[in-house]
């Protein structure tokens, strides 16, 4: 871990919602910033504390953090999905009123703020104006909420899905003014064309074939964009974090998420478990837990059993999962765990905190 | 026939609770099935199943029986297809077709209005193939993911007013607008920051549908009443356990914090306690006992 937060240059924290990684990825930003590194947390969505620690604004500026720790620069801002879109589509349509015309398109608005991918597409488009300025040595991503973490890396093949070239052709090709579709295409075309108007309308294909013939402008930029990313991600320096909670579905999904990462060419460097064990059974002595073992007569004795067992059984998945993941991934630290603390982690001190038991190897 | 959204955010154990909401209302002998959204299933790895498909399969949990099936937007609007088409070759047509199929999915809005159009074909619509269900259970996106699916019918009524399109929108939305058949339930934890997305979420829901959901605070470890005395008596047994007992003061008061703050909110809550288990059917028989819904 400490390895990549000083060489990598760019650090994605992936996994699925509610594992933590916002606070994960805060606090690697900390540590590399602590090292000495010019560090640039991107994140999306954060919580109200975290904004506030972090001296966050939602339209997307810089806050600069300043601690007696840090040596390098600790800089960190929200993503805007729906802004950053906007300021994409402007940059790349050659005029000014084509640009307008495709922001006003009704179904682009969906596009941009609700179709599945785009808030994907538009965290490594931030991610890679920030690479390309220069100003950082690391920058950290802290990825949107999926249902599964290979969710992430999937979405923006399916958004460049969009430009696929016969789709748009097809809608290129239609007249507005007479029936929907005239005969520019051969009756097979015709007719599945026909099925999807008989499907939804033709009003819906009037403005899905004004969509496509807007963005035809901007879709060799947007596709030398995905291409651009693409390279950037499996550069070798270019680091993936998996964080995942405890929950043995999650562990399942992490593994199968192990081997993918893999197939796709980029580099996984660590899997971090967080909320691993609670800091309580960390700091019950062994005396205290014989203690409790033999006089299993209180109601607190027993609560004491119940829980230690449960965690216990909880750590056996774990061990499994441990096995499983050095023989696939070939690395023997590759596995990171993180304690569960008593409280939410949301202040600076909470923070700093965090990112020294980290630099200090985690739970061993 | 009774619609259940089943919500929350990512981590707060909703498809647990979705599943353990199933089990429950088949065990009171009404045809049920628990459906999840999306291309990738979380109930394969979580009830250890070889696959969960389109095609409902039937899941056995002490004894009783409900169906369980994940939809994703391309499967629900063939299901649709086929039966506005009705002409097999041509449906069949239009989906082989790899531009058609490229095209479904990614037309703005096309998935989530297919899934939801899927969800309500039963009555009062009776649109598509019949469903043979009293009772639908939906394990749902997370919070953002999921007002989006809500917003998808308003937000294309508004571009399409005419066909077949336009009118299907507004079925649907008038379907989710139904109090006597849509329920939503909002997933949350006895922490900060799940409580506060929880919130917010439901004020969310509230807001489009004028449906108030219910909060389920899930996983709250219960304190027996002579639990309680020992960690509130002074030199008491607790005192062999430091750090366990400072824990367990802090997680009652947090938690009552917690619930304390879901019934100011006005919204109706209930308590769901934290089965320490990793059997998964013992964990959703244990919580579909305490499910009041």
């Amino acid at each position: 871990m400490i390895s990549t937060l000083d060489s990598a240059n760019v650090l994605i924290c992936i996994g699925s919602g509610g594992v933590g990684k916002t606070t994960l990825a805060a606090s690697l930003g900390f540590l590399a910033a602590k090292r000495g590194r010019r560090v640039l947390v991107l994140t999306i969505d954060p919580s109200q504390r975290l904004k506030t620690t972090l001296k966050l604004s939602d339209n997307g500026d810089l806050s600069i953090l300043e601690h007696p720790n840090i040596r390098g620069k600790f800089s960190a801002a929200v993503i805007d999905p729906k802004k950053t879109f906007d300021e994409f589509i402007t940059r790349a349509a050659s005029q000014e009123d084509l640009a307008k015309k495709i922001i006003h398109n009704k179904l682009y608005e969906e596009l941009s703020t609700t179709l599945s991918g785009s808030q994907e597409f538009t965290a490594l488009e931030k991610l890679y104006s920030a690479h390309e300025s220069g100003e950082y040595d690391l920058i950290i991503l802290d990825t949107p909420p999926t249902k599964h973490a290979i969710d992430f890396l999937n979405a923006p093949q399916k958004l460049s899905a969009i430009f696929n070239e016969g789709v748009t052709r097809w809608f290129r090709q239609t007249d507005k003014n007479s029936s929907v579709f005239i005969n520019f295409f051969h009756a097979g075309t015709r007719q599945v064309l026909r099925a999807l108007e008989a499907l939804t309308g033709s009003e819906f294909m009037h403005e899905l074939s004004e969509f496509f013939e807007n963005i035809q402008a901007w879709q060799s930029k947007l596709e030398d964009r995905i291409n651009s990313v693409h390279r950037l991600l499996i550069s070798p320096k270019t680091h993936f974090c998996l964080v995942t909670s405890f929950d043995p579905a999650k562990l399942k999904e992490a593994a199968y998420f192990g081997k993918e990462i893999r197939r796709g060419g980029y580099t996984l460097s660590s899997v971090v478990i967080n909320r691993a064990l609670p800091s309580w059974l960390l700091q019950t002595t062994s005396q205290q837990m014989t203690h409790a073992n033999s006089v299993t007569t209180t109601a607190l004795d027993k609560k004491f059993q119940e829980l230690k067992n449960y965690y216990q059984e909880r750590d056996l998945f774990y061990r499994t999962f441990t096995k499983e993941l050095i023989l696939e991934m070939k690395n023997e630290d590759i596995v990171f765990r993180i304690p569960e603390f008593d409280r939410d982690i949301s202040n600076i001190t909470d923070i700093a905190e965090l990112a020294h038991l980290i630099e200090n190897g985690g739970l061993q | 026939m009774e619609i259940n959204f089943v919500t929350g955010k990512g981590g707060v154990g909703k498809s647990a609770v979705a599943a353990a909401l199933a089990l429950r209302r088949a065990r009171a002998g009404f045809r049920t099935i628990l459906v999840e959204l999306g291309d990738q299933s979380y109930f394969r790895d979580y009830l250890d199943l070889k696959e969960v498909q389109y095609r409902p399969q039937a899941i056995k949990i002490g004894g009783v029986q409900f169906d369980l099936a994940q939809w994703s937007g391309q499967e629900c609007l063939k299901d649709y297809a086929l039966h506005i088409l009705k002409i097999e070759s041509l449906y069949r047509l239009f989906f082989e077709n790899a531009v058609s199929r490229a095209l479904v999915n990614v037309a703005p809005a096309l998935p989530e209005l297919s899934i939801l159009g899927k969800i309500t074909s039963g009555p009062p619509r009776n649109v598509g193939p019949k469903l043979p269900y009293d009772v639908i259970v939906v394990d749902a996106y997370a919070s953002g993911h999921f007002m989006a699916l809500l917003n998808a019918p308003a937000g294309l009524a508004a571009a399409v007013k005419f066909g077949p399109m336009g009118e299907q929108v507004r079925s649907i939305d008038s379907v989710l607008h139904d109090q006597e058949i849509c329920h939503f339930y909002v997933v949350t934890l006895p922490e900060e920051l799940p409580v506060v997305e929880g919130l917010e979420l439901a004020h969310n829901i509230n807001k489009r549908l004028q449906i108030k959901p219910k909060l389920l605070l899930n996983r709250c470890l219960f304190f027996e009443e002579e639990l309680l005395t020992e960690l509130e008596q002074e030199n008491s047994a607790a005192d062999h356990l430091p750090s366990f007992s400072k824990y367990l003061l802090e997680l009652n008061l947090r938690q009552r914090l917690m619930q304390d703050r879901l019934l100011k909110s006005g919204y109706s809550t209930e308590t769901l306690p934290w089965v320490l288990s990793f059997d998964t059917k013992n964990v959703l028989e244990k919580l579909s006992q305490e499910l009041k819904i």
